[in-house]
């Protein structure tokens, strides 16, 4: 398909590439090339970086540009990954893949093909290049760009054999296919003691000690869908409250969509108990018994109980795919947009209105679980989606404990990976029509909260970037796969499973919860130690330390009663409950729908507002401790430059300066003198944070 | 009472000593205050007794609130005109009627609200507060509109009022809004308030009624700081002379004094600097129109003029000669050593005046918010709202022209002539934005205050009618400064390393036109303030609330990942119009693909997501705005302690070097602040240490009885005693 002569392509404005040639043009590349002696390095070096099974499909040298200064090297395209290897560069054996240099082929949202200054034609699967590439210019759905110009303007062969490579490599490669291998590498070269970098939550004892840390004493692991018979998408393990029996679980669990019965996210230390499930089944008609347990597990032992309709105020999936197509067709490099027409482009893709919406709605259930103690239950139709992102969000809100690295990571692998969150379908890896990026606007989410409280948390904007980035790197099953069913299948998890249950096979590797399988929080197989130091926010200044805490008040699990207090929350305000469950009268919570709609001017007063006279009477009360409530005003809602301008290289340019960062490296270079000097002074304060290993695996 | 004895240093007392809680209790409550910082009354701080009484029920404690009653504190030459009590001060929110009573006041130089209930202050507060205009206290100047609710309805007060108003609303310049409830007032009170307030700040004034005289009179006496030490005046021909010396343009530039006790004309300064072979009898020949004046010299040698225009004449004869001489001027420039100059015309083809206002006051709606459900209804519309008001956009363009010019200055080795009717308005701002950009020293404190000093006063912008300060003609108002402190604001936010001073100076510097006790901001040319000012020099306040971050303190490698990012634009124009020069991008283009160098040239962005909401001067009075814990605060304080310790480290080794003993005694570690501070912080203050947790009584929809609240009292989670 020709698509450049309708002209509809043709968004790289002629006039616009004038001074790129002039500055850096062709005969710029042929002074520095040398395509012969670079041919035989290429050998050696791929055969040293490649991953096992992948094939080099075609090369060719060229200059990445967009970058200062440009840079000489090769693009390689193989069966899995587009690579531009700048010349002098070794793949290093500890990290096999690169997050500066690799591109998944998952990753290519748009490919392009340059000429001159007018020819531009984009190519699709099956398209057939139409004229000598002299660039290629590679956007990744991550925001990231590609741009190489080839060397002898494209004239060599293999500038237009490695083009029709990726456009062939691209159509092949599906979503699903991991890269297999690292695994077994990477599992090889540490196999004895390797554990995995934070609990995974595959095995009773994750659950148990996370239990065991929220102090969550009215709570147990069920082990009911150890066989993932009650339900696929739930995780195998999950916590139910102490005096409901499995078979309960397991029946109330029926009355539920999909079974995604009520379970808890977290225990708040004051006493309160966050819960998640999914909607009522309708369609069942449950006996007495069954309402019964059902009811139980709602009200999970407090008299009082608050159902959020998460749905309610929240955009839908749809919403928020289509906010996230604009945001990137805005934020393209040649995007057409004036720039005094910016802010509007921007308010119309409506991708920073849905960021507030989570975030108030986030903000207001962190007050509702912190101001009585009481159960919270998030119910949406599929619990899946917003569930998992309010549900993180409210315990980055209310615990600091999230707010670290470990936590951070632990809190999305608990609310997200194996909760069941579809991430290959809402990613675009199924080909389903259900694409919606949820995950990534909750890191949006994440990221306002990092820039409105810049010293509560422990990582920085760069390992949210690289979290960012990571999801469609196929090097782990992570966000690989629909659900917790799915990536145990595949990754072998099922031979423990089996093993357990048919004794007498024996294993070489001790220990049967020894798994080798990878996790995107391996940070090392994309990452280099100088890059993972770079997760740590250094302006972390923690103003609670996680030990101090709202002192440790247990609700008496001792009144089994029914709940004195139900309530509907939606649309900013409580509404009173007749009944938890729909089924004995007909007016029920799923008559209340799940619209997106903006809050009714009367509920103006923030709920903060309702409970602590906040913010009206600003220091009236003072917050709990550890509790960030979010500013969702529309000038404090903001772009995160960083990642979505990526591709535009004039706005990275002076985003304000690390001051921070500045200062402690200015710290740490006069320490290093002041010790040389002095050799007594001990030197343990700054060499602890100089290794990424602590960092990342620090005591849990 | 034992008040405000102490005080009359007016804004002039250093830190407010910390005084014993105790003498806050009755009478002596005052006393506190008073010392306090010369703001006596005007310090009040923010209500931390919030009362959900009933307005009928507070009657009968009227007697005791009365005993417990803030006097008023008033500066050196201020007096009290009119007052009311039992004012209710709202939060704003127009549904519940809470608030604070309290007596509500208006002397010739504020309206100050005095509430019943004010515990003395904590000195972390007390420290950055401002010493002359409280919490609750409105300049007259400051006071932008005033509305009256009647019977819910709301409408604009002026003049002679028939009906007297239930609700006072009153929106400040510096975009605070207050209402006071006249609803329990007592009706001659509420008459004499009312036409009080509305005179004092509607009706036009004369110049010699300025509170200024007053002031300046009655403190003749107290000690003032001397002027120089904080900026260069400009007001004799050494300061000049030196200037010329700073910037090397001694050689072909020279000082005159040819208009000396404004013999020539009024509108100029007494002192000015133009091209050496100027003849000086040319420059009265127009009254000092059609002459080059200089501002200031590039490192290369090219100077930036100015020149207001000659008048407009139809006489063909007087057209003649006005060509003649403006031949004769500029061949006088153009002549070597002259570089060739480039003529910008500011009064055409760039923004006018009613441009900017007009901009300016769509803008400023969306921040004068009367209660928050408003707030919330903009929301979704903010961005598409924010652009069509078009402040931004007239920024950027500011920013651009003064990139243009500086491309021409740096790049083609060109002198620039900007041109406008009176050379005080967009000549004060592109001038003082292309020094800014280009000389580090501006970029300090001093050397930022010498150039608002040199360019805007001296350069003779009419302050007092674009402020519209004696509201005599809303025409020539145009928020002209504001627009250069935003326009700066943009370059801070952008490269913060690169200035002495932070946003928080440049907010207080935006107060400041509206503060009539400092001379510096209340005339409209030099000559007017010589002719009027025959007392003591009152100068600028330099009050400056936060230490900022030394220039030069960083190395200047920026962070490894940003510079992999750096690099050309691939296909972006900054504007697509096609009126742009390829000079002027490949200047854009190139300086911002190297690491910035902030002791040189220092370019803005000038992108569609660059230019942004000085959100601290706007949003400081927004409750809503608030994040508590948050914002650039919480890195402050981190920052500052680590700068503490880099200064100690940096002291040691100095000392090491210099003699091999072995460092004395250790510093003592820096000081931890404690709690968290807001994310508006200075403006709006959080620190309270109220125990008491405020049970929610309003609300909550359908609560239940009060059986039912008594039962789960139990369960409450007493967040007070935590």
């Amino acid at each position: 398909m020709w698509w450049g002569g309708r002209g509809q392509s043709f968004n790289i404005a002629p006039q616009k590439e004038e001074p790129e040639m002039g500055l850096s043009g062709p005969k710029s590349v042929e002074g520095t090339g040398m395509p012969e002696p670079r041919s035989r390095q290429l050998g050696s070096c791929l055969a040293s970086g490649g991953l096992p099974g992948e094939q080099i499909l075609a090369w060719a040298p060229g200059v990445r540009k967009g970058l200062e200064p440009e840079m000489p090297g090769t693009l390689i395209c193989s069966n899995l990954r587009v690579t531009f290897q700048p010349c002098g560069w070794q793949r290093s054996q500890e990290t096999p893949l690169s997050s500066e240099y690799d591109f998944s082929l998952a990753n290519i949202g748009r490919l392009e093909a340059v000429n001159g200054p007018s020819r531009v034609q984009l190519l699709r699967p099956g398209s057939l290049l139409k004229f000598i590439p002299e660039e290629i210019l590679i956007h990744g759905q991550d925001f990231r760009l590609l741009r190489v110009g080839f060397e002898a303007g494209g004239l060599e062969p293999q500038a237009f054999q490695v083009t029709m490579a990726i456009i062939q490599a691209r159509a092949q490669n599906s979503p699903t296919q991991q890269y297999a291998g690292i695994t077994l590498s990477k599992a090889g070269q540490s196999s004895d003691s390797r554990k995995p970098p934070i609990p995974l939550l595959e095995t009773t004892e994750d659950w148990e000690t996370e239990r065991k840390k929220q102090a969550a004493r009215g709570w147990r692991v069920s082990t009911v869908n150890e066989r993932f018979d009650v339900a696929t998408s739930l995780p195998r393990y999950f916590w139910v409250p102490k005096r409901t029996l499995d078979s309960e679980v397991r029946r109330a669990f029926g009355h539920f969509h999909q079974g995604r019965g009520p379970r808890l996210s977290w225990h708040h230390p004051g006493g309160s108990d966050l819960l998640r499930c999914g909607g009522f089944y309708t369609a069942s008609d449950p006996n007495k018994e069954d309402i019964r347990a059902v009811e139980s597990m709602l009200q999970a032992g407090h008299s009082d109980v608050v159902l959020v309709d998460t749905m309610d105020e929240l955009p839908n999936l749809a919403d928020v795919q289509l906010a996230h197509l604009r945001l990137r067709a805005l934020c393209l490099p040649d995007s057409s947009v004036a720039e005094d027409k910016w802010l509007s482009a921007l308010e119309g893709t409506r991708w920073l209105d849905y960021t507030r919406s989570c975030l108030r709605k986030a903000s207001d259930v962190s007050v509702l679980v912190t101001s009585r103690v009481r159960s919270v239950v998030l119910q949406e139709r599929g619990d899946r989606d917003f569930n998992g992102l309010l549900s993180s969000l409210v315990q980055l809100l209310s615990a600091p404990e999230a707010r670290t690295l470990l936590g951070f990571q632990s809190l999305v692998q608990r609310e997200w990976v194996a909760a069941g969150h579809p991430f290959l379908t809402r990613l675009g890896g199924s080909g389903s029509s259900e694409e919606a990026p949820v995950f990534l606007l909750f890191l949006d989410c994440v990221w306002q909260l990092l820039q409105q409280f810049p010293a509560e948390f422990e990582f920085s904007e760069f390992f949210l970037l690289a979290l960012h980035d990571s999801v469609r790197v196929p090097d782990t099953l992570t966000f690989l796969r629909d659900t917790p069913w799915e990536r145990g299948k595949q990754g072998g998890q099922f031979n423990n499973y089996t093993q357990v249950y048919t004794s007498g096979y024996s294993q070489p590797l001790a220990g049967n919860s020894i798994n080798p399988q990878l996790s995107v929080w391996d940070w090392n197989l994309r990452y280099s130690n100088k890059q993972i130091l770079q997760f740590r926010n250094p302006g972390y200044d923690p103003e609670h330390c996680p030990d101090s805490w709202l002192p440790r008040q247990q609700p008496s699990f001792m009144v089994p009663g029914p709940p004195s207090s139900m309530w509907l929350f939606s649309r900013g305000a409580l509404t009173p409950l007749n009944q938890l469950c729909p089924w004995r009268d007909s007016p029920s919570l799923l008559a209340v729908s799940s619209r997106w709609l903006p809050r009714p001017a009367i509920s103006s007063e923030s709920l903060a507002d309702q409970e602590w006279g906040l913010p009206s009477h600003w220091g009236a009360c003072p917050l709990p401790p550890g509790l960030l409530l979010p500013g969702c005003l529309g000038p404090q809602i903001r772009l995160w430059r960083r990642c979505y301008l990526r591709g535009r290289p004039e706005v990275q340019m002076g985003l304000s300066a690390p001051t921070i960062s500045g200062l402690q490296e200015e710290l740490s270079h006069l320490q290093e003198l002041l010790r040389k000097w002095t050799p007594r002074i001990s030197p343990e304060d700054h060499c602890k944070e100089k290794n990424p290993n602590t960092i990342l695996s620090q005591s849990r | 009472m034992g008040g405000a004895p102490a005080a009359s240093a007016g804004g002039r007392c250093e830190r407010p000593p910390l005084l014993p809680r105790v003498a806050a209790s009755q009478g002596g409550g005052m006393l506190g205050k008073g010392v306090g910082g010369g703001g006596g009354g005007t310090k009040a701080p923010k209500p931390s007794f919030v009362s959900y009484v009933r307005p009928e029920e507070i009657h009968t404690n009227e007697k005791e609130a009365t005993e417990k009653e803030v006097t008023l504190h008033l500066l050196p030459g201020e007096q009290l005109l009119c007052e009311a009590n039992t004012v209710l001060k709202c939060v704003q929110e127009d549904s519940c009627q809470r608030g604070i009573y309290g007596r509500l006041v208006c002397t010739d130089f504020k309206i100050a609200f005095l509430g019943d209930d004010e515990s003395a202050l904590d000195n972390d507060e007390t420290q950055f507060k401002n010493k002359v205009i409280g919490e609750n206290d409105i300049t007259l100047h400051c006071v932008d509109q005033i509305y009256g609710v009647f019977d819910e309805k709301k409408k604009t007060l002026f003049g002679q009022l028939k009906k007297y108003p239930e609700k006072l609303v009153i929106h400040c310049k510096d975009l605070r809004v207050f209402h006071f409830c006249l609803r329990y007032t007592k009706e001659e009170e509420v008459k004499r308030i009312v036409s009080g307030i509305i005179h004092h700040t509607q009706a036009p004034k004369l110049l010699k009624r300025l509170f200024l005289f007053s002031y300046a009179t009655a403190a003749r006496n107290s000690p003032a700081t001397d002027p120089k030490k904080h900026a260069v005046m400009f007001d004799t021909l050494q300061d000049w002379c030196r200037e010329l010396e700073r910037t090397k343009g001694n050689v072909k530039y020279k000082e005159v004094s040819v208009n000396e006790g404004y013999k020539v004309c009024e509108r100029l300064p007494a002192y000015f600097v133009v091209p050496a072979s100027l003849l000086e009898e040319d420059i009265a020949f127009f009254q000092g129109r059609g002459i080059p004046i200089w501002c200031w010299s590039c490192h290369n040698g090219c100077a930036l003029l100015k020149m207001s225009a000659l008048p407009k004449e139809q006489d063909d004869g007087l057209l003649q000669i006005q060509k003649n001489f403006l031949d004769r001027i500029y061949k006088t420039i153009h002549r070597p050593p002259y570089e060739t100059a480039k003529t910008e015309d500011l009064s055409s083809n760039f923004l006018s005046l009613q441009e900017i206002q007009m901009a300016y006051s769509k803008f400023k709606q969306l921040f004068l918010i009367d209660n928050s459900t408003e707030f919330w209804d903009t929301d979704i519309k903010w961005f598409s709202l924010l652009e069509s008001s078009s402040w931004l956009d007239i920024i950027r363009r500011c920013l651009k022209k003064a990139v243009e010019i500086i491309e021409c200055l740096e790049a083609q080795n060109m002198n620039v002539l900007l041109l406008e009717d009176n050379a005080s308005d967009l000549c004060c701002l592109i001038s003082s934005l292309v020094q800014v950009m280009m000389d580090p020293h501006c970029r300090t404190i001093f050397g930022f205050q010498s150039l608002v000093q040199k360019e805007w006063i001296m350069g003779g912008h009419c302050f007092l009618d674009r402020c519209n300060h004696l509201r005599q003609s809303d025409k020539e108002e145009a928020p002209m400064f504001l627009l250069f402190l935003d326009c700066v604001w943009q370059l801070v936010h952008q490269h913060p390393p690169a200035f002495e001073f932070t946003e928080t100076y440049l907010t207080v510097l935006s107060d400041s036109l509206y503060i009539p006790i400092f001379s510096t901001f209340f005339f409209n040319s030099p000559h007017q303030k010589d002719m009027n000012v025959h007392q003591r020099q009152l100068s600028l306040p330099l009050t400056q609330s936060k230490s900022s971050p030394k220039r030069g303190f960083f190395r200047e490698e920026t962070d490894h990942l940003i510079k992999n990012l750096l690099g050309k634009r691939i296909s972006k124009l900054i504007n697509s119009s096609e009126e742009l020069q390829d000079g002027f991008r490949e200047f854009y283009d190139s300086w911002h693909s190297r690491p910035p160098s902030y002791q040189g040239l220092l370019l803005p962005h000038l992108e569609g997501p660059e230019i942004k909401v000085w959100a601290q001067r706007y949003l400081r009075w927004i409750p809503e705005a608030q994040i508590l814990g948050g914002g650039g605060v919480a890195t402050m304080s981190k920052l500052l302690e680590m700068m503490e310790e880099v200064q100690r480290l940096q002291e040691k080794i100095e000392a090491r070097h210099h003699s091999q003993e072995a460092p004395q005694a250790e510093a003592a570690s820096p000081q931890r602040t404690s709690g968290r501070l807001s994310s508006l912080f200075p403006f709006a203050l959080l620190q309270r240490h109220s125990s008491k947790p405020v049970l929610p009584t309003s609300g909550w929809k359908a609560l239940g009885d009060e059986d039912d609240l008594a039962k789960r009292e139990d369960e409450f989670v007493d967040l007070g005693d935590v």
